[in-house]
């Protein structure tokens, strides 16, 4: 009996060894085709950040079904090459190696944290691969092969505030995320209130993960302010918002960059816990025009158990059809003779208006709606600014990336 | 106080796996997210409130008792290699969970309203919080020490071999711990699902925290928890409050650290060894 | 010569040789993709060294993984000169070493044992992830070089010699033989030193304090000693890492990757060190694998297998193999040197 058991014992190592090998030998070699397009997407579709990780997978597929079905790219088909990053930055540099050494693709797009597009950044300017960051951001990143299409400060923060400041009064309290993002944003309203006088009352960051709020309410509600700055991000600190309903104060106008544009927390949360909530953003799916509607009825019909179509799907939709146009005019795939296009000041009639390349910062020239949430978390957007441009690497910084390259990030604090 | 109810509530389900079974259950996160899930999504569909928070404890209570079945059972008495089980354990649930309910859940209001003192709202949610994590103690206090399964199992848990030779099931002693622990985990994930926002990476929230308030509570689940929370409680939440958040959290560990430094087998351990001393002087 | 061949033996060397002539097989991605691994090997190596071996339980190997990294970063962006590259490994394993020693000194002096150390390395490792974390401003730095906060710190040097006319800079395949061949060394010497005196101190320590203590051993010495070294292996992968993909971030230090080495080193075996070897490299090829299909069930699927793994072969996959090859080509009954001990109760034994 007892030999028996030993039998099975090894017998079912050997199976499990061997799926090991099976699982890793069935290397469907991603088919060396020259017919087509390779897209590398680096996007986390499980782990803290599938939430909108999902979200922009689903738009790169949306886009390149559809520029397939229109005939395709330089008369070949674009194939999306996808693993997934897991949300893990040690997995993004394996992958993107992958993608570039292994799959030859044409372009890289995708990651959503900051850490994770530092992470691979370098390794794209190493290979010179073409890289598309469409992702809202903290903004500064000056690099050749690198284009973040996404909102970044000037688009988002001077413009909010802007609005807040003169609507609502001028005493600010920001609770932000204690990392890059919140302490680079964080840095950029203290700019925007110096500039438009609005005077900082208090200032707290969060570390990442952190889930309960209750002193840091107290310290809100002690300090009075006209208005609050919330750049908390991540699935634990949207939390804040159900705790800020119960203790807050009620009605307290809110401003933030990127709660309900990106991670759409106004359906997650009960009504009304973000009521009186203005974020500035260029698209959320409540977006009324016309383009905007037509992308998220395409979107709902592709994708009919999505939650929410945020910013960062259409950003991302918006960055494969900005390097498609760049590609069709440059007539290759070839990078340096692509980057040559987009920095001419490409632009692209996207869902949330024309969205254009500025050739100095890589950045994007788009449309910035103010969007508002009332007590039942009806969305509305109530004010438009015409083509906001990222102006602060070049004007700040000297950045002319059509002439040099310093591959680096500038923060507002140095 | 807040604080206190938080880091007992989140660290009760592990203190009784940890306490009675050496188990460290890694997918401690996942049990509680698992509780919020079910009692969200009946509350829904209409189940008030209480009932809700209640089938969530029971409904993870049965996952449980599956778990323990299919896996834990086979790992009795090698706690290193339930590490790795739950581990294992963690990572399906909250994949799968991903992949049957998607990114995102909506959550719910917290019911209940708030009160305010001088300036300051409170919600009274948060009290009723603090009052339950009390009342558990009360509980648990009752059930290990005044009744034949808590004689049992404290029986168990100081020497298994003897406990079994004087007729107990210890199997089965396991077996009810796990599944105990696994629906206070259920409790507090369905208590606090009205409170924070709902995904499937819930549970890490509760993670890191739990496990220090275990650890330096030491083997005895109910003595060394209260104490560990109250103390680790009133460092976080005073830290938080004039410091900041982030000197809080690191004020937590680091008063962990301290602690464990000063008495190497925690709460439960200092305080056994006081209780020896005094039975010594009475004797 | 023969006679003392076993199948753990015959694997290893099989091993060896294979990952000697590896880049001549491979492409160059997979060379690259195969350095990565075998970087991660000196994490759970020193695991193994101190857990495995000396029976002491830490949850934050990853801490003196991320000191590493960090460290090496620091040093070599500071002076920003090639040669200076290796003095940044030195120094960067000399910090970790050091730190290491500190809080084993701090722990193992102050009696604390078992799960306790484990809570006080998660929370060292936690402490240092959450203060890395929020190092964004320019007010953190150390001489010109930032932390960088969450983003983590970019564009970190290779490892470089320059003597004369001769540049050698480690990276690609030169980066693969220093991996293999320092992997290759420090195999060899714990071997050796598992079957010397110190070796079985540690695992006199290991099996039983008490008893050890009384038979004259120093145990807060040798626990300390294993620590410190445990700590400074872990630094040594941590710079391999931050040399392969030139970048260093806090999350790898955050719970999920502090969690992972205990659980490979668990899931292999965790007292045999080649045991332990292999099963990390399989483990990050299939995971990898799994990541590359792009599958949902990824994750879930590393699941099961973990769980199969625990539950089908309880001394762990590689150590179960090695005896049933034994048993098959070598016809020997039961390995008992230091691989699988007889079951004695594990209870408690962190």
């Amino acid at each position: 009996m007892k030999r028996y058991k030993r039998l099975f014992i090894n017998g079912m190592s050997l199976i499990l060894l061997s799926l090991l090998f099976v699982a890793c030998s069935d290397d469907s070699s991603s088919g060396s085709n020259e017919d087509t397009i390779k897209l590398g997407v680096l996007e986390d579709r499980s782990g803290d950040f599938a939430l909108v990780g999902i979200q922009k997978s689903h738009a790169v597929e949306l886009a390149v079904e559809e520029i397939n079905e229109n005939g395709g790219l330089l008369g070949k088909q674009i194939e999306i090459i996808a693993p997934d990053t897991q949300s893990d930055d040690k997995r993004f540099q394996e992958m993107a190696r992958k993608l570039i050494l292994e799959d030859e693709v044409d372009v890289i797009m995708g990651a959503f944290s900051s850490a994770s597009r530092e992470a691979i950044r370098p390794i794209m300017e190493q290979n010179k691969m073409l890289y598309f960051y469409n992702n809202q951001y903290e903004g500064g990143v000056a690099s050749k092969y690198t284009f973040p299409t996404g909102a970044v400060p000037e688009h988002q923060v001077m413009t909010v505030m802007e609005y807040m400041i003169d609507n609502y009064g001028s005493n600010i309290y920001t609770i932000a995320a204690d990392y890059n993002f919140g302490q680079i944003t964080a840095d950029w309203v203290r700019v925007a209130a110096e500039d438009l006088g609005g005077e900082i009352v208090g200032e707290e960051f969060i570390p990442l993960g952190e889930s309960q709020f209750n002193s840091s309410i107290n310290k809100i509600q002690k300090a009075k302010p006209d208005f609050l700055v919330v750049l908390l991000t991540g699935e634990k600190q949207s939390s804040f918002y159900e705790q800020w309903n119960t203790s807050g104060i009620k009605d307290l106008p809110m401003a933030t960059t990127i709660n309900m544009a990106q991670q759409y927390e106004h359906i997650r949360t009960e009504a009304p816990a973000l009521a009186n909530m203005h974020v500035a953003a260029p698209f959320m799916e409540e977006l009324d025009t016309p383009e905007a509607e037509a992308f998220v009825e395409k979107f709902r019909e592709k994708f009919p158990d999505d939650d929410y179509v945020g910013m960062e799907a259409e950003a991302q939709y918006t960055g494969v059809y900005l390097w498609a146009k760049a590609v069709e005019q440059a007539g290759t795939t070839d990078v340096d003779a692509v980057i040559e296009e987009l920095e001419s000041g490409l632009s692209y009639d996207a869902p949330s208006g024309t969205v254009s390349i500025d050739p100095k910062s890589h950045h994007a020239i788009k449309d910035i709606y103010l969007f508002h949430a009332d007590d039942e978390h009806n969305v509305s957007n109530i004010f438009k600014w015409e083509q906001v441009e990222p102006y602060w690497l070049h004007e700040e910084k000297g950045i002319d990336l059509t002439k040099d390259s310093p591959n680096e990030q500038y923060t507002p604090i140095d | 106080m807040d604080s206190f109810s938080f880091l007992i509530l989140a660290a009760i389900g592990l203190a009784i796996i940890f306490g009675m079974m050496g188990v460290i259950n890694l997918a401690h996160g996942e049990f509680i997210m698992l509780g919020a899930y079910i009692t969200t999504l009946l509350s829904l569909a209409g189940v008030p409130i209480p009932l809700a928070i209640m089938l969530g404890a029971l409904g993870v209570g049965c996952f449980g008792f599956i778990v323990d079945k299919l896996i834990i059972r086979h790992l009795y008495g090698r706690p290193l290699d339930s590490v790795v089980a739950t581990w294992g354990i963690s990572l399906i649930m909250g994949q799968g969970m991903l992949i049957i309910m998607g990114p995102s859940l909506q959550g719910l209001s917290t019911p209940l309203g708030s009160f305010t003192v001088g300036d300051i709202n409170y919600s009274t949610y948060r009290l009723v919080l603090g009052i339950i994590a009390c009342l558990l103690l009360v509980i648990l206090y009752w059930v290990f020490m005044h009744t034949k399964f808590g004689l049992r199992s404290r029986a168990t848990m100081q020497n298994e071999e003897i406990a079994r030779s004087l007729g107990t099931n210890t199997s089965r002693m396991y077996t009810s711990t796990f599944v105990i622990g696994s629906m206070f985990a259920g409790l507090t994930g369905g208590l606090y699902s009205f409170t924070m926002s709902i995904g499937p990476t819930f549970g890490s929230g509760f993670l890191m925290e739990s496990f220090v308030t275990v650890i330096v509570g030491g083997a005895n689940p109910l003595i060394g928890t209260v104490m560990a929370g109250g103390t680790l409680g009133v460092v976080h939440s005073g830290l938080s409050y004039v410091f900041g958040t982030f000197i809080g959290r690191v004020g937590l560990l680091v008063a962990a650290i301290l602690f464990i430094r000063l008495w190497p087998t925690g709460f439960s351990g200092l305080i056994e060894k006081k209780l020896i001393r005094v039975k010594r002087y009475n004797g | 010569m023969l006679k003392n061949m076993n199948a753990e033996k015959s694997i290893m060397m099989l091993l060896c040789i294979t990952l000697l002539i590896f880049p001549l097989i491979g492409s160059a991605y997979d060379v690259l993709n195969m350095s990565y691994f075998l970087s991660t090997v000196f994490l759970s190596i020193s695991l193994w060294l101190i857990w495995g071996l000396t029976g002491i339980f830490s949850f934050g190997q990853t801490a003196f993984f991320g000191v590493g990294g960090y460290a090496y970063a620091m040093i070599s962006m500071n002076f920003d000169n090639p040669n200076m590259t290796i003095l940044a490994l030195i120094l960067a394993m000399v910090i970790a070493w050091g730190l290491a020693f500190l809080l084993g000194y701090f722990m193992f002096y102050g009696g604390v044992n078992d799960v306790f150390v484990g809570l006080i390395t998660l929370c060292v490792t936690l402490v240092m992830a959450t203060f890395l974390a929020q190092s964004a401003g320019s007010q953190w730095k150390i001489g010109d070089v930032l932390l960088g906060g969450d983003n983590g710190i970019n564009n970190i040097p290779p490892i470089a010699f320059k003597l004369g006319s001769i540049e050698l800079s480690l990276y690609g395949n030169s980066l693969y033989y220093f991996i293999i061949i320092t992997m290759i060394i420090i195999y060899l010497l714990f071997k050796k030193m598992q079957i010397g005196k110190l070796g079985y101190s540690f695992i006199a320590v290991r099996e039983n304090r008490e008893r050890s203590q009384l038979l004259g051993y120093n145990i807060p010495f040798l626990q300390t000693l294993a620590f410190s070294f445990g700590g400074m292996l872990a630094a040594f992968s941590g710079v391999l890492y931050v040399t392969w993909g030139g970048y260093i971030a806090p999350s790898a230090m955050d719970i999920s990757a502090a969690a992972l080495p205990v659980v490979l080193v668990a899931a292999a075996g965790r007292k045999n060190i080649s045991a332990v070897m292999i099963f990390t490299v399989l483990y990050y090829f299939l995971s990898q694998k799994l990541s590359v299909s792009g599958s949902e069930y990824a994750l879930v699927i590393l699941g099961v297998i973990l769980i199969l793994v625990i539950l089908v072969v309880p001394q762990g996959i590689v150590v179960t193999l090695f005896n049933f090859f034994d048993r098959i080509f070598f016809k020997k009954r039961r390995r008992n040197v230091n691989g699988t001990t007889t079951d004695s109760k594990q209870a408690g034994n962190f």
